[in-house]
């Protein structure tokens, strides 16, 4: 069997994916899970959570790969899928936070202790002052500027028009500023 | 931007427009501190974007199985052909397994990467093999001007995949160009 050294492009690997190519898929996972997997830990801040976000992200997009209409699109696609579980999980969490504030105390802080030691102090106010967003500016500062989606791309993946995208990134690039303040 | 009136500083500047110009410092920032204190904190944002950037969360070294394994469980067979058997019995190929064989052939012509494979059965011919309709889409690599050329070497590679490496009788063969591709792509 002739293998291909290049890796292919995205186009290509769905097309095969979509034939039941699982090898072609899992060219793909081992391409997104990176992005997937670091949205989801910035957006949920809990490792568990992530990953199981992760895991239905890419098996749902498995299981729909025949309604996608372009191949091209795939990883906005993805981006999509990932974003919208987050939003879900946040959702689902928020009845428990109510019942008990002290109790409730701390779902979502579990950094690997070396990686966090490694991690300086603005990058720890910025981790911080990421949780204060709501989930939606979060989600689109997020794809913005981390990921570097395009204004028209976030749009498709949240479901809002550019001009509310603009605005929850420019609300978000606000209050994320304020916080920055003191650790100068 | 009409997004940016919430954000107005007090000298009367968005902040998006700090934002927007905070490598081009103009003579009203040099002298503003509103604009000093705002540019100095989106500095502060933007180093800390950047670390977030840099210094990525590794990501859990099994979370590539788990996901494999859970797609794996999920993957449809697809209809099954008939292969010739010369002992008693028969040996069947899943048309998903024909596809991946004929789609590293025709990748193997150069220049083409094989895209979608349509496997039809339409018939048994006197050896028992399944007799096969396939229509192969193909994406070509962008300056391949030899196109006919590519195209007949790729009907060959498969044709003979078919017939050598899987057993099944090729009975027609659609290729369909729908892309091209760049090298480094």
């Amino acid at each position: 069997m002739t293998t291909t050294s290049v890796p292919l492009d995205d186009a290509t690997l769905v097309g095969r994916a979509r034939d039941g190519d699982v090898r072609a898929y899992e060219q793909l996972v081992l391409r997104y899970q990176g992005p997937m997997f670091r949205l989801a830990l910035k957006m949920l801040h809990h490792r568990g959570d992530a990953e199981d976000v992760v895991q239905e992200a890419f098996l749902g997009a498995w299981r729909k790969l025949a309604q996608l209409n372009d191949d091209k699109a795939f990883v906005g696609w993805l981006y999509r899928g990932t974003t919208n579980r987050c939003l879900n999980v946040i959702r689902a969490r928020r009845p428990q936070a109510d019942v008990d504030l002290d109790l409730a105390e701390s779902p979502r802080r579990d950094t690997q202790p070396e990686h966090a030691a490694q991690v300086s102090g603005q990058l720890a106010a910025l981790d911080d002052a990421l949780q204060t967003l709501t989930p939606q500016q979060r989600a689109c500062w997020l794809l913005r500027e981390v990921h570097g989606r395009s204004y028209d791309e976030i749009s498709e993946i949240v479901g809002a028009n550019p001009t509310a995208v603009r605005g929850r990134i420019a609300r978000a690039r606000a209050q994320l500023a304020e916080v920055m303040k003191p650790w100068r | 931007m009409e997004v940016n009136q919430d954000y107005g500083l007090p000298c009367g500047r968005e902040l998006e427009t700090v934002w927007e110009n905070l490598d081009e410092v103009d003579e009203h920032q040099l002298d503003c501190v509103h604009c000093r204190t705002a540019r100095e904190s989106l500095l502060a944002l933007r180093a800390a974007t950047q670390e977030l950037i840099d210094e990525p969360d590794p990501t859990p070294p099994d979370l590539v199985g788990r996901i494999m394994s859970a797609v794996r469980a999920e993957v449809r067979r697809g209809q099954m052909l008939d292969l010739p058997a010369a002992e008693p019995g028969s040996v069947e190929v899943s048309e998903q397994a024909v596809a991946v064989v004929l789609r590293y052939a025709a990748d193997s012509a150069g220049n083409v990467r094989a895209r979608r494979v349509r496997v039809r059965k339409v018939g048994v011919d006197s050896s028992g093999a399944a007799q096969v309709e396939v229509e192969l889409t193909l994406t070509t690599r962008l300056g391949n001007t030899s196109g006919a050329d590519t195209l007949a070497r790729v009907r060959e590679l498969v044709s003979a995949a078919a017939s050598s490496r899987v057993g099944i009788s090729l009975v027609s063969l659609d290729l369909l160009v729908e892309d091209v591709y760049e090298d480094g792509e």
